[in-house]
């Protein structure tokens, strides 16, 4: 992606996308800082308790955020090529409804479904139900051989119960 | 030793029976079909397959037990090269290396160095196994917190191979798996770290979802984001799909540096099968003669961290038949299994039921060599794979990642970490962050901080306890030197140059 | 998945036949599923497992499935169980470890809330020292924790667990501060066993078959278990008789989800009776090494009951729980 990173910055601006990861990774120093607050004195031999990893790691963060800022102002943050969000998005979508499936008690055959006919969407494919109806076959061996041959447990919904 | 020959000798004689064969190919044929199911790696393989083996006799099914215990080992390497979803926490760095060449038509050259290399490794350590147990085990022992924490720290050093072109970007990840690291209860404590009062974070985070999460899933994601602009080509077979002359020149030398790196390692109490794997990948990387390659599916990549994988696996049987030790999550499930056999590990076990011992070490050379059977003509099948139209493909790698993850943890919660996880890989590719350094991250960092406050708190808070064993100060030294010498040789080609 | 169990009722009808059993009907309809709150492979997981095989093998119920639902000590799954409210047709393996588990991870449900059905089984736990080391009984090890409670460094399992809660109580019992211990953590046994073998600490507390190939070996030397009584085939006195008054073992149980009926209260007790006097379960215990701890219906209640007060007691004057 970043064959030759350095003759790019040529004449660019500021690049936003650097400042948001920095910001990105104070927050994550903050949020990790004000856990270890958080944290009662746990008196130990040991001299150092569990927030001392937490303050390590959060003043890690912070100065990697410094770091980032820095390479951003000189524009060496890598631009990333075009990229086509309705296929990403098609594909989260897909992830959300099978999560959504088996949180609501919907099976894992129908979220296994919906999850292989939106990524597959997502790829380009258009013929939504047939790939929803391959969902359905893998789904179905995948249950039935997790749950019969090695007694494992799938989530359960209306279709798996008939089995 | 001459005694263990002989009774090397008696177990074969046991195990070479025709039936007895025949388990160990239904155990190897039962692991690695159970095994390249993502998520499942070969611990829940062997606890879930346990039950199978309990209907023969002890010694048949000693060796269909070794026989699904490796065809597990290999499993989990089969899907991280085929569909970047390593099973397991040991076989992520293969993902790195073997992925690339899959893609590039080179699938089969990386599943055969890998299943050969596996053998090759299994064979030595098994001997070396058979010969040293008692003698080695001695000085496992001996390894205390300090020297486990020196370790680490060498382990830490050699991640930067992993590191890419940017050093900022590289250390971004790995402070990101550090801190996921920190995630749950703190092992010496008791408290729990940012868990949010959410309680299925309080037993940390898997390893092998966000490694999915990320490997598996944002790769999907990003190979999708770039159809139209850039699509990708995968290429099921390229040349040859039997390794060349080359691969083979390019191979030997790493199996056999990561069966010297994964068995002594393997063997410690607490040495576990990660850290070996990223000490090869970087040896290999260092030592290389085609460093470009590195990065883009580079053989050597693939050989020897699977062989370290391997050889660091028999490794723990060491600590377990010697001492009763289960030292880790597959040995702790072997346990179980030796004592339903009425096996119980532990320093009588030689003396006390020498047929039994010699009986597993011939079984598993045994399983050994019945991968390898099994598996190197079952290649060309597996790199078919790839011939799947791309949006199948995909669709068929996310079910299985989704699918390994609940099984797993039937939890929602972990498939919204699954997603998050794959969501972060998306964005960190568009960036061109390196994405090893967060799960090596997530491996390493809780492991040294609990030795180090482990070593800490035996010596009362007197820091000299770190650097008082002669084995800590060393394994310090070596850190401190591969951070330096990078930097020196630098400097120095640069005064040569300037000369010049 | 209920519903084609046909060919294991058909099994089950016919030892039922063969062996002339007639128990009320209500607990050979059963369909059980017994929530295992671990992950595959582990003890509780282990204990249900063998609970599905002994139940329908002895035909005491029609089918159980077992279910894993891993995470934090147990109480992810038992925030998961006491939502089946009046399902007489769950259980759940537990044990001492969750007691603990609910009030460090300061879970919001606990055991109050489920209706305990029986203790099954226990291990004994045990004090040991390296083969070499200076101390020599339990109260040589007292009288070292009580010159210098920091220069006693104790080895066990998981911060808050069975063998903390053990050393916390040992110290209480010969009148130092608990909070004084120096005890640390390992995840796992053998880990912990390494750290004993390789005389890294003072001495090291876990169950019993834990330590047995290495205290046979001469490795270790076991100075105390922490019965009531003295332990057939353990070659060592109990804490008790050594003048420290401790007895602790760490056993396992199964529980029924809250708000039943007596009816359904009953069938699964006499579900549970059946499984634990059949020949599998007898077999099971012996292949594994565990203690038979049968104990039923209001007496473990009872003995619930007065073991999460101990527990709560010890964890706070350990300073894990405020």
């Amino acid at each position: 992606m970043t064959q030759e990173e350095d003759g790019r910055n040529d004449g660019r601006k500021r690049d936003p996308v650097g400042f948001a990861i920095a910001a990105g990774l104070l927050a994550l120093a903050g949020a990790v800082a004000r856990d270890a607050m958080g944290m009662g004195a746990v008196s130990s031999y040991a001299g150092i308790g569990p927030s001392a990893a937490s303050w390590a790691v959060a003043a890690g963060l912070a100065a990697l955020a410094a770091g980032t800022i820095v390479a951003a102002v000189r524009g060496k943050i890598p631009v990333p090529e075009q990229s086509d969000n309705a296929a990403v998005l098609t594909i989260l979508a897909g992830i959300a409804a099978m999560i959504a499936t088996i949180t609501a008690g919907g099976g894992f055959i129908p979220a296994m479904a919906l999850l292989f006919g939106l990524t597959a969407r997502g790829f380009g494919r258009r013929a939504l139900a047939t790939d929803l109806g391959i969902g359905v076959v893998l789904g179905l061996l995948v249950y039935l051989g997790f749950t019969k041959l090695l007694a494992l447990s799938l989530p359960q919904g209306p279709i798996e119960r008939l089995f | 030793m001459l005694d263990s020959v002989f009774a090397l000798a008696q177990g074969f004689s046991v195990a070479f029976e025709p039936t007895k064969l025949l388990f160990a190919l239904i155990g190897v044929f039962l692991g690695t079909a159970v095994g390249v199911l993502p998520g499942i790696g070969p611990a829940l393989t062997v606890a879930l397959l346990l039950p199978v083996t309990f209907k023969l006799d002890p010694t048949g099914s000693l060796i269909m037990f070794a026989g699904i215990y490796y065809g597990g080992m290999y499993g989990g390497s089969t899907t991280s090269i085929l569909i970047n979803t390593p099973g397991e926490s040991a076989s992520m760095i293969t993902a790195l290396e073997g992925n690339k060449m899959a893609k590039a038509g080179r699938g089969g050259p990386a599943l055969a160095t890998s299943a050969v290399g596996s053998f090759v490794a299994g064979l030595i350590a098994t001997i070396g196994l058979a010969l040293f147990a008692p003698w080695l085990v001695e000085i496992a022992i001996q390894f205390g917190p300090a020297d486990y924490f020196a370790l680490m720290i060498v382990a830490f050093v050699t991640v930067s191979a992993t590191f890419g072109d940017s050093p900022l970007r590289g250390l971004t990840s790995l402070f990101i798996g550090l801190m996921l690291g920190l995630v749950g209860i703190d092992a010496l404590s008791g408290q729990a770290r940012l868990t949010f009062g959410v309680p299925e974070l309080l037993d940390g985070i898997e390893v092998t979802t966000l490694a999915v999460g990320l490997f598996a899933v944002g790769e999907a994601l990003f190979v999708a984001s770039r159809m139209k602009h850039a699509p990708e080509t995968i290429e099921p077979v390229r040349g040859s799909l039997w390794m060349t002359r080359e691969d083979w020149k390019r191979s030997w030398k790493p199996w056999l540096r990561g069966t010297a790196l994964g068995f002594p390692i393997g063997s410690l109490p607490a040495g576990g099968a990660e850290i070996p794997t990223f000490l090869s990948y970087t040896i290999e990387k260092r030592l290389t003669k085609h460093p470009e390659e590195f990065g883009k599916g580079a053989i050597e990549g693939v050989a020897g961290p699977e062989a370290a994988n391997n050889a660091s696996a028999a490794g723990t049987l060491m600590p377990l038949l010697t001492l009763g030790l289960p030292t880790s999550a597959t040995a702790a499930i072997m346990l179980a299994g030796f004592q339903q056999y009425g096996l119980n590990p532990g320093p009588l076990l030689f003396a006390e039921r020498p047929d039994l011992v010699w009986g597993l070490i011939a079984s598993l050379f045994i399983a050994n060599v019945m991968l390898v059977i099994l598996n190197l003509p079952l290649i060309g099948l597996w790199v078919r794979l790839l011939a799947i139209p791309q949006p199948w493909l995909y669709a068929g790698i996310l079910v299985f990642a989704a699918m390994g993850t609940i099984a797993a943890n039937p939890s929602p919660v972990e498939l919204v970490m699954l997603a998050v996880f794959g969501l972060l890989g998306f964005v960190m590719r568009r960036y061109d962050y390196p994405i090893a350094p967060m799960v090596v991250g997530l491996i390493l960092g809780p492991m040294a901080e609990t030795q180090l406050r482990r070593a800490l708190q035996i010596s009362l808070g007197d820091p000299m306890a770190l650097i008082e064993s002669p084995l800590a100060a060393t394994l310090l030294a070596i850190a401190a030197l591969a951070l330096v010498a990078p930097v020196l040789f630098r400097g120095l080609s640069r005064f040569k140059a300037e000369e010049d | 998945m209920f519903r084609s169990y046909k060919s294991v009722a058909g099994a089950v009808a016919a030892l039922v036949v063969a062996a002339g059993l007639s128990t009320g009907a209500l607990g050979q309809s059963l369909e059980l599923k017994i929530m295992a709150p671990a992950a595959p492979g582990g003890g509780w997981d282990q204990t249900a497992r063998a609970m599905q095989a002994a139940l329908t093998e002895s035909g005491a119920v029609k089918s159980a499935q077992v279910v894993n639902v891993p995470g934090a000590g147990g109480t992810v799954g038992l925030a998961q169980f006491v939502n089946a409210k009046g399902d007489g047709s769950q259980l759940m393996v537990n044990g001492f470890v969750m007691v603990g588990a609910i009030l460090t991870n300061k879970s919001p449900v606990t055991l109050e809330q489920v209706t305990p059905i029986a203790r099954l089984t226990a291990e004994n736990q045990a004090i040991v020292v390296p083969a070499d080391s200076p101390i020599k009984s339990a109260k040589d090890l007292a009288e070292a924790l009580k010159a210098d409670p920091a220069k006693v460094t104790w080895a066990g399992g998981s911060a808050g667990g069975t063998d903390h809660i053990m050393v916390g109580l040992f110290a209480k019992a010969i009148g130092v501060d608990p909070t004084k211990i120096n005890y640390v953590p390992f995840s796992g046994g053998g880990e912990a066993l390494a750290a004993i073998l390789g005389g890294k600490v003072t001495a090291g507390v876990s169950g019993y078959g834990e330590f047995e190939g290495q205290v046979k070996a001469g490795k270790l030397r076991l100075i105390a278990i922490a019965a009531e009584e003295p332990v057939q085939g353990i070659d060592a006195p109990t804490l008790k008789s050594e003048g420290i008054d401790l007895a602790i073992v760490n056993w396992r149980s199964v529980v029924a989800p809250p708000g039943l009926s007596d009816e359904q209260k009953k069938a699964l007790l006499e579900a549970i009776d059946k499984m634990v006097k059949s020949n599998q379960w007898q077999e099971t215990l012996k292949a594994k090494g565990w203690d038979d701890a049968y104990l039923a219906g209001d007496d473990f209640a009872a003995y619930l009951k007065n073991e999460q007060v101990r527990v709560g007691e010890v964890l706070k004057s350990i300073g894990l729980v405020n």
